[in-house]
Formats: structure tokens, sequence, C-alpha cells
């Protein structure tokens, strides 16, 4: 078989091995940056005292949300999934509903009650609350695949419910407990707005005050090289520390056998800590938005409220498309199995999900008046959004290709069909509805982006993110409300599509491909 | 005439040899079953034949036709293979016409011409009004005659099939299967049937081709290879057997537990005989042969499996009779081999 793709695999590895170089440029153009300093005046500035703060605090908020994350999102997804309690599925979707609101958005509503609101503990307050739902999804969504009959097994053979969950359940969701983590530990790192609001000064607020007050790119790339480096550190120790894959087998409609624990204190705990978080993390900040719009004593403005839209929808889907375009190559080369040039390519696309927004930003504002047209253009932007989400789109575009049985594209070329053919009448036919969900999820993120946007934005250029932004650092909340409400709704769509059950998404994928 | 050769074929995947030197001919519209446990090659068979896998030596041809050799001849697309997979592997994006017409070549056909075929094939497996049917709509015997027909509907040389009726009920299984092999001939198709059910193989197929790790082990009509089989274990692979130990002498007498001629166990026992069940004879009237207690009965129904206890066998013996049976458990029974004496020396190792 091998020898068949010799060809048509040439071709696809040059592809993505130009995909790759495309996308480093901006981390290969830091360097290029940071290499204006002599080696004495790098190392000057990464050992000041205040650079050693800066990284110190970084470092404290990663671990503190990290570790409130990894205990309790586990605990909070468990108690889902394994306690009596009423309305399980609503109740898990009300703690994944935070994801669809901004970390920016989040703090400035808890600002707006209380104005005094800074330092590491509100923003590992903030961070936490807005980061759960990375963790509750990624370990739900692996106890659901749990075979019911392993555990009923591991009862039978003497284990008590505890020692049950403890050795068949939590191994068998590590993994997915670690991916949380690193979800949630990038997204501390990566993050600039509420950290920002909140008066803490992590690497991210460095750089942009860096950036901002002395135009010192030199300086601000240096210590985005540092950030980017913590989060690569962070990537690969997660990629060692998750230990092996191993199949779990699905377990398809033996879910309704899962017998859950009928203990009242349990259950209450679990609806209590549930609804304390849904509170803290949904029903506040919605409160806020709601009431700050209503209060607003000036007019509206539609007209603006429209173009930010506009803006935003049509630079964010420019980015996901670009995304999309750039994850094809990679998600075929992943989707025809384990080759060393695959794993390579794979790496890069992992270390490339450690690079911040504000990094991007900064390299592509570096690359200034070089880049001719394209500087201070919609399509940079867009670019940087399809760098920064790559790594998702090409894990949405490589699940939905993998989908597709190899047997259909066996039983397609006996029938006479080329391998090109059967790209176009069955493979992208059937992986149409989860490459559209994919698409989807990176338009939605890229939408909420805020570093990156706030520096590479056309001049004249406002997105609902910018205008929240630029409203909220004034503490105007009352104007800014309207915007982020906007953002939230639309933003709480995928929140919905990634939460409802299997059989109801396989409806809609049905209802999307008639469309 | 020759339909498929296969000559001295081997396949490996990474480093395990999976078919190694294999050869056998196909006549056109013969059915061959390849019957052998799970992990054999039967299946990689298959799939070289249709193109998908490549061997690293021998030759395959359709008919005087080279497709394969180690370096690819012609891809799966141009060899013109019916290939129906295990649980036949249907585009579920595509309704029950589209799937059969699935292959049909849009620049040898004009539309109308692709609308008579696949109108033909839905009418060949019974299923007219099922046309714009999803395939997740359908049952599984329902996906399983799809397959088929799509397969069919390219006319291919040869048809490959890979365990379709693995995933029916018992039933369900047995009367698709008679359907299928039925169309297969009433078309005149030459075919190949992979399966790991013994009674599968000898009544759809007028060859049986009996595989062991990569290696043809024994080819032959059902009768022969279930009638004569090459070894014991061979013996066993295409139905129940009773393997007893035998001496043959210098001028060629066979005693066994059951032979005529007596029969005692001893060191210098030289082989073997190999019984099927119901090929002995048992009685409640000690008219003729061997005495034993009857102390096992398995009942079926149709047929009940008795089991023996002699006085000369350290093994006891199974014989089949007609149910329903009067015999009742512990009580005295005589035995008496009625079929052929197949005897194999015993390996030296």
């Amino acid at each position: 078989m091998k020898s068949q793709n010799r060809f048509s695999g040439f071709g696809l590895r040059a592809l993505v091995a130009g995909v790759l170089i495309v996308i480093s440029q901006p981390l290969i153009y830091l360097f290029i940056r940071a290499g204006d300093k002599t080696w004495e005046e790098i190392w000057a500035l990464i050992s000041r005292p205040k650079t050693l703060e800066v990284l110190g605090l970084t470092l404290l908020l990663l671990v503190i949300v990290v570790s409130v994350n990894v205990f309790l999102g586990t605990a909070i997804a468990a108690g889902l999934h394994y306690v009596k309690i009423p309305y399980p599925r609503l109740l898990l979707v009300s703690t994944v509903l935070p994801l669809a609101i901004p970390s920016y958005v989040f703090t400035y509503t808890w600002i707006a009650i209380f104005p005094a609101l800074e330092g590491i503990w509100a923003a590992a307050f903030i961070l936490s609350l807005s980061t759960m739902p990375y963790m509750i999804l990624a370990v739900s969504i692996s106890f659901q695949r749990i075979d019911s009959g392993i555990i009923e097994v591991a009862r039978t053979l003497g284990l008590s419910k505890i020692s049950v969950f403890n050795r068949v359940i939590l191994p068998q969701v590590r993994r997915s407990i670690s991916a949380g983590a690193l979800l949630s530990g990038l997204y501390v790192l990566s993050d600039f707005g509420a950290v920002s609001l909140l008066n803490v000064e992590t690497l991210t607020v460095s750089i942009q005050n860096l950036f901002k007050s002395s135009y010192d790119r030199g300086a601000a790339s240096v210590i985005g090289l540092l950030l980017f480096f913590a989060a690569a550190i962070f990537v690969l120790f997660e990629a060692i520390l998750k230990g092996r894959d191993f199949e779990s087998r699905g377990a398809e409609g033996f879910q309704e056998r899962i017998r859950r624990i009928n203990n009242p204190a349990l259950s209450t705990v679990t609806i209590l800590v549930v609804a304390l978080y849904g509170i803290l993390s949904v029903v506040v900040p919605f409160y806020v938005l709601i009431s700050r719009y209503l209060q607003n004593p000036g007019v509206v403005a539609f007209s603006d409220l429209f173009s930010a839209a506009l803006s935003t929808v049509s630079v964010a889907g420019l980015g996901a498309f670009i995304a999309f375009t750039l994850s094809l190559p990679l998600a075929l080369l992943a989707s025809q199995g384990p080759s060393a040039f695959a794993a390579i390519s794979g790496k890069v696309i992992l270390i490339s999900h450690a690079l911040p927004g504000v990094v991007v930003g900064l390299a592509l504002v570096s690359f200034g008046s070089r880049l001719g047209p394209l500087y201070q253009s919609a399509l940079l932007l867009a670019f940087a959004y399809a760098v920064l989400f790559l790594a998702k789109s090409v894990a949405a575009t490589t699940a939905a290709l993998t989908a597709v049985s190899p047997q259909l594209k066996e039983v397609a070329a006996t029938l006479g069909k080329s391998k090109s053919r059967i790209a176009i009448q069955v493979v992208f036919p059937i992986a149409l509805p989860n490459l559209a969900l994919g698409v989807l999820l990176v338009f939605l993120t890229a939408m909420k982006e805020l570093p990156a946007t706030l520096m590479l934005r056309p001049t004249g250029m406002d997105t609902l993110a910018t205008e929240i932004w630029s409203y909220a650092a004034i503490s105007r909340f009352n104007e800014a409300a309207p915007y982020a409400l906007l953002l939230v709704i639309i933003a709480a769509i995928p929140t919905f599509l990634l939460t409802i059950p299997r059989t109801a998404k396989n409806e809609i994928e049905q209802k999307v491909r008639y469309l | 005439m020759t339909s498929l050769s296969i000559s001295h074929l081997s396949v490996s995947l990474g480093e395990r040899t999976i078919i190694s030197d294999l050869s056998f001919e196909l006549r056109q519209g013969q059915i061959a079953s390849l019957l052998g446990p799970s992990g054999c090659g039967k299946t990689t068979l298959l799939r070289t034949i249709a193109g998908l896998i490549q061997p690293t030596s021998g030759t395959i041809r359709f008919g005087s036709q080279l497709v394969g050799v180690s370096s690819v001849v012609l891809p799966p697309n141009k060899r013109g293979t019916g290939y129906v997979p295990q649980q036949g592997a249907l585009f579920p994006h595509l309704n029950v016409a589209k799937n059969i017409s699935f292959g049909l070549d849009r620049e040898l056909y004009n539309k109308k011409q692709i609308a008579e075929i696949t109108e033909e094939m839905i009418a060949l497996i019974g299923m007219q009004g099922f046309e714009n049917r999803l395939p997740s709509q359908l049952s599984g015997g329902q996906q399983t005659r799809v397959a088929l027909a799509r397969a069919l509907a390219i006319k291919p040389k040869l048809i490959l099939l890979d365990e379709p009726f693995s995933a029916l009920d018992a039933v369900l299984r047995d009367e698709l299967r008679n359907e299928v092999v039925g169309l297969l001939r009433k078309l005149g198709s030459t075919a190949i049937l992979v399966t790991h059910d013994r009674e599968e193989a000898l009544v759809s197929s007028d060859r049986v081709i009996l595989m062991r790790s990569g290696k043809v082990v024994q080819d032959g009509t059902p009768e022969e290879v279930y009638e004569a089989p090459i070894s014991p274990e061979i013996a066993a692979s295409t139905g129940d057997v009773l393997i007893l130990a035998a001496q043959q002498s210098a001028d060629g007498q066979t005693r066994y537990p059951l032979s005529e001629n007596g029969f005692t166990e001893r060191s210098g026992d030289t082989g073997y005989v190999v019984i099927r069940p119901e090929e002995i004879q048992v009685s409640s009237n000690s008219i003729a042969g061997v005495e034993g207690s009857l102390i096992h009965i398995d009942y079926y129904g149709h047929d009940a499996m008795l089991t023996v206890e002699v006085l000369n066998s350290p093994t006891p013996i199974k014989a089949r009779v007609v149910g329903p049976t009067e015999f009742v458990l512990g009580q005295k029974v005589y035995l008496k081999h009625i079929g052929p004496v197949r005897y194999f020396a015993r390996q030296i190792n």
C-alpha cells in the first residue's frame, strides 16, 4: 500500500512543510527582533528583579488556577456523572456555559459589583471560574466513554465504590484531567484582559506595557519569547506527564445503565457546589450585564454596535477560514496514520498551541512596514487568528476526517474511484458536518480574542472585543454592556452545541447535512 | 476457464508475515470459501486480491491479466472486483440507490443506463421501495443486501465477500446466505467467501480452501474436505471429530477401539483414526459392536450427541443420533463404526 501513496504522499508532505513554515514566521521574527539586542542586554532584561517578579507572579497564578481546576473541576464532573441528582444534563450544561464569557467580560462584571477587586487572589478567583468549564467538559466526556460494564465487573470483583473510582475510573480519565489542566493553564498564561483589569502584572501585561510605552520592540520580543518558552515547557511537561494513550472502548448505549450513587448528603453537596458555581460564573455576570445595559442612560448606538459586530464576524470568519485551509494538509497527514513526519508536525502544532495572543500580535506588528499593504490590514489580523487557533482547527479537522471509516475508502477504491474522487465523493461529504463544527468553534473563539486584536486591528476598525475593552478599561461599564451582551450571546451557541447528548447531536448533523 | 489464479503469494504487514507462498486457482463461476481461524490471513488475502494490500512476492492474475505482483500492477480502482467488507460499509451519506450506483462510471454509462442498472439491482435484491432510504434506516440484513448489490452493479470479474453475514443473527443469517449464494449462482459469478463458520463454508460453496497461519492446508470440494481430511487437525476444522488411538500392522490392518478385530491400548500405538460422530451407529441391542455405557447426552433437538465410555478406549466416544432419542443416561449401548477408516500415522518429532 505504501508505494501507491508515495507520490501523493510527497505532495502532501510538501504542503504540510509549507504550512509549518508559514505559521512559524511570527515566532521566527520574534527571535530576529530579540536578536537586535546583545546577549548582555538580554540577560540584563531577563534577570532584572521586575522581570523575575512578573515571571514569579505568572507561574504562581498558573499553579493556583490549575490546582483548583484539577481538584474542584474533576470533583464537580464526577459528581455530575456518578451522583444521583435531578436534571444531570441540564446541570452539566450550566457548568459549561461560562465558556461563552471572555475573561475580560467576566472580570469587568465582577469589578462593577466590587470596584476594589484587584490583585493575584482576585485574578486566581476569576480565572479559576472562567477556566473550570475546560476541565469539567474534558473529564465529563471521558467519564461518558467509560464502559459501565467495566464498573460492574469491578464491583463484582469486590471493589468498594471508592476503590472503583480510584482504581478503575481515575486511571481512565487521567489523560483528560491532564488535557483539562493544559487548556486551563494555557488560558492563564495567555490571558491578558482579566489580569490587566485586576492590576496584576503577568508576562502578557508586561509585554503589552513594554510595547506601548517605549516602543522598544526588542525588549518586548525578549519577554515575549520568555512567555512562549514558559508556555512551551508547560505543553511539553503535560505531554510527558499524561502518559501512554490507550484505546478506550466506546460504550454506545451503555450509559443508561450507570447506577448513580444514591446518597442524599452527597447529592446535596453536589447540587450546592454546582449551584454556587453557576451563580458565581453565570448568574452574576449576566445579572450585571443586563442591569447595566438597562441602566445605560444614553441611547445605545446601534449603528456602532452593528458595525463592530460586522467587523468581528468578518475578521473572525476570515481567520477561521484561513485556519481551516492551513489545517487541511496537516489533518490529512494525521488521518493517514502514524509516521515520523506526522509526529514531527504534530509536535510543531502542539508548540504553536503555546503561542499567546499577545506574542503573536507583537510578532506580526514587529514585521511592520516590511509587510507592505498587509500591515494594518484585516487580513493580517485574520492570519493572527489562524496562527493562534490552528491547533484547535487541526484537532477538529483531524477528528472529522478520521471519523470516516477506512473501510468506506477501500470499498470506494474497489468500485473504481481514484484517491481524489474518494476524497470528494466519500470523505468530505461524510466529514462535512464535523468539519463545519470545527470551523464554527474556531470562528467563535476568534471573536472573543482580545490582545492580538488590540495590537493588530486596522486603524478605525472596532470589534466587539475592542469596544468592550476600551469602555471597561475606563470603568464605563454601562456603555460596554450592549457589546458584551451581544458577544456573550453569540459565543454561547457553540457551548450548547458541544454539550448536547450524542444522539441529539447526530440529528443536528443530519439536519446540517440537508441545509 | 480460469478466472483467478494466485501463485506463490506472500504478504507481510510490517515485520509480520501474514501470508506465505500461497497458491490456488478458481474457475469461472466457482464459489470458493476461505475457511480458517481468526488471524490466519483470510481477510488479508481477500484484501490483497482486491488490491488494497500489496504482496511482497508472488503473482495474482484475473484470467490471463496480471493484476498484482510485488510492484503493484493495478491499483484497487482499476481491478473491477466487487468487494463486500464485514458489516457492509455502506456510505452513510448516500441513500440506497446512490450507494448501489456509486461505482457506475459516468463515462461508461449515461444517466438512463445508470438508472436502469440501479433499478435492476434493487429488483435483484428485492428492495423495491427502499431506494431513498439512508443506510441508518435499514436493518442489518438489508444493509448486507445493498452492499452486495453495490458490488454486483459494476459487473465485477470477481466478488470478494468478507464475512458478510457475521453480524446477523442465526435465522436471518441462514436465509440471507441462501439468498446471496442463489443470486451469485444465477449470475454465474466467481466469488470468494471468507468465513470462520464451518457449516457456512460447506453449504455455500463449490470449493473450500482451508487456511492455517497464512497457508492453504487443504483445498477441495466440500465433500472432499469433509470426508477426506488430510490431517486430524484439518478434520476438526470442518466438523466434529473423534480422534482415537490406533495401530496399523505391516499388512495394512488397522486396529482401533471400534474396530471389529479388537483393540487393546498400548505404548506401541502408531497413529490415530479420525471418525465423524455421525459415522457411529448406536443401538441398545447387543447385535454387534463394542459395548459401552452412556455417560452424557447433549440434546440439540434435531439430533443429539451421545458420550459413551468404552472399556478399551481412554477417550470417551461421541456419537451423533437423529433426535428424538430414546436413550437414557447410564444405560448400556453398543457402538458400530460404519464409515471409512481414516488412519493417520503419528508424527515423529
